[in-house]
């Protein structure tokens, strides 16, 4: 099963139908899947951040909820998990797309994506990075069920070794 | 009018619904006005309460009541264009305007210097808005919000008060109130 059908069964073998997002050109092959198909509801959002806090909302109403964003949008978006998900311990699973490694061809793109895994690191929420799709499938449905095991964001990390990347 | 009184009105035709309410004082009154399971505190996350209200639109059929502020709105105007897009007639979001940074010492906000937050919303292709800066007129258009499908925005023009005590919140307690009042695992 290609990867982004394999995220797609991940989200749909936990319940979950709310994806709150902001585009991203290699994410789109994930989103694109997820805005046709009546099981979810994608919705999007003007900046990571705002996604983050669509996605609690719905949690907490008894909606599990999912966010995508790329790197550099996961910047703008710490302060709402620090603040937010963690404190209110909200098991939403993010799904990156990490820039800044192999095949990176944009040095804006560089610094921020290096500094996903650190960060996350320093914050104590627990994170996986896939090259390939070997088990991927038991990681992604792994990842999502670490996640509402530990009420806590869990974030998966989509390099461009996985999915191509943006081509110059 | 003061956001205390205005938000013990809010109160007594809100039912059991949900409520988000702003950081900092909105929380802490609408505590003090009454604590209820239905309330969502935020303490954090400057910014992203009518998100999270837009969240929980979209996921229950009840009406969701957002008691926002006009300099966390500033943070995150983008909001109020989700809302614009996703048009959810189940959502009212209450803006409390004062015009400043209250809990930061008072500085003027945008809405001082003519940022109109109802033309924000109209120009969001919010269908129901008003601006409202007294009780009675409060009370006429929230009842109709809670009536008339939305989504709804309404700027209510707010002085500033004495503060109330810090509320005793907990987010994960929060969290799981919320959720328990909800039928699903509050874990």
């Amino acid at each position: 099963m290609p990867w982004n059908d394999i995220i797609v069964q991940g989200l749909k073998n936990w319940d979950t139908s709310l994806i709150a997002y902001v585009p991203d050109v290699s994410i789109d092959r994930v989103t694109s899947l997820i805005a046709a198909d009546p099981y979810f509801h994608l919705v999007s959002a003007t900046r990571e951040e705002e996604a983050v806090g669509i996605a609690v909302g719905a949690y907490a109403t008894g909606r599990n909820a999912a966010v995508f964003m790329q790197s550099s949008g996961f910047g703008n978006s710490v302060n709402a998990i620090a603040s937010l998900c963690i404190p209110a311990r909200t098991p939403i699973p993010i799904f990156l797309n990490l820039r800044g490694g192999p095949g990176e061809f944009n040095i804006a793109q560089v610094p921020m994506g290096r500094a996903v895994r650190p960060i996350l690191d320093t914050l104590g929420l627990v994170h996986f990075t896939l090259e390939d799709e070997h088990n991927m499938d038991k990681i992604v449905d792994g990842a999502i069920k670490l996640c509402h095991a530990n009420r806590q964001p869990v974030a998966i990390c989509l390099t461009q070794l996985l999915h191509g990347g943006k081509l110059a | 009018m003061l956001r205390f009184d205005a938000t013990q009105l809010l109160l007594r035709y809100a039912a059991d619904y949900p409520i988000v309410s702003n950081l900092g004082p909105t929380t802490d009154e609408l505590w003090h006005a009454g604590h209820r399971d239905r309330n969502f505190y935020t303490y954090g996350n400057m910014g992203l309460c009518s998100s999270i209200a837009l969240g929980m639109a979209l996921s229950t059929d009840q009406p969701v009541i957002s008691l926002d502020g006009d300099g966390s709105l500033l943070m995150n105007l983008g909001a109020i264009a989700s809302i614009g897009r996703e048009q959810p007639p189940n959502l009212i979001v209450v803006v409390w305007d004062n015009e400043q940074w209250g809990q930061t010492g008072h500085q003027a906000s945008h809405t001082a210097f003519g940022t109109d937050l109802e033309k924000v919303a109209q120009s969001c292709n919010i269908p129901q808005t008003a601006t409202v800066d007294n009780l009675e007129d409060l009370s006429a258009v929230f009842q109709n919000a809670l009536q008339t499908p939305g989504p709804w925005f309404i700027v209510a023009k707010i002085t500033e008060g004495e503060y109330l005590p810090v509320a005793p919140i907990e987010p994960e307690m929060t969290l799981y109130r919320f959720r328990e009042s909800f039928g699903v695992s509050g874990v």
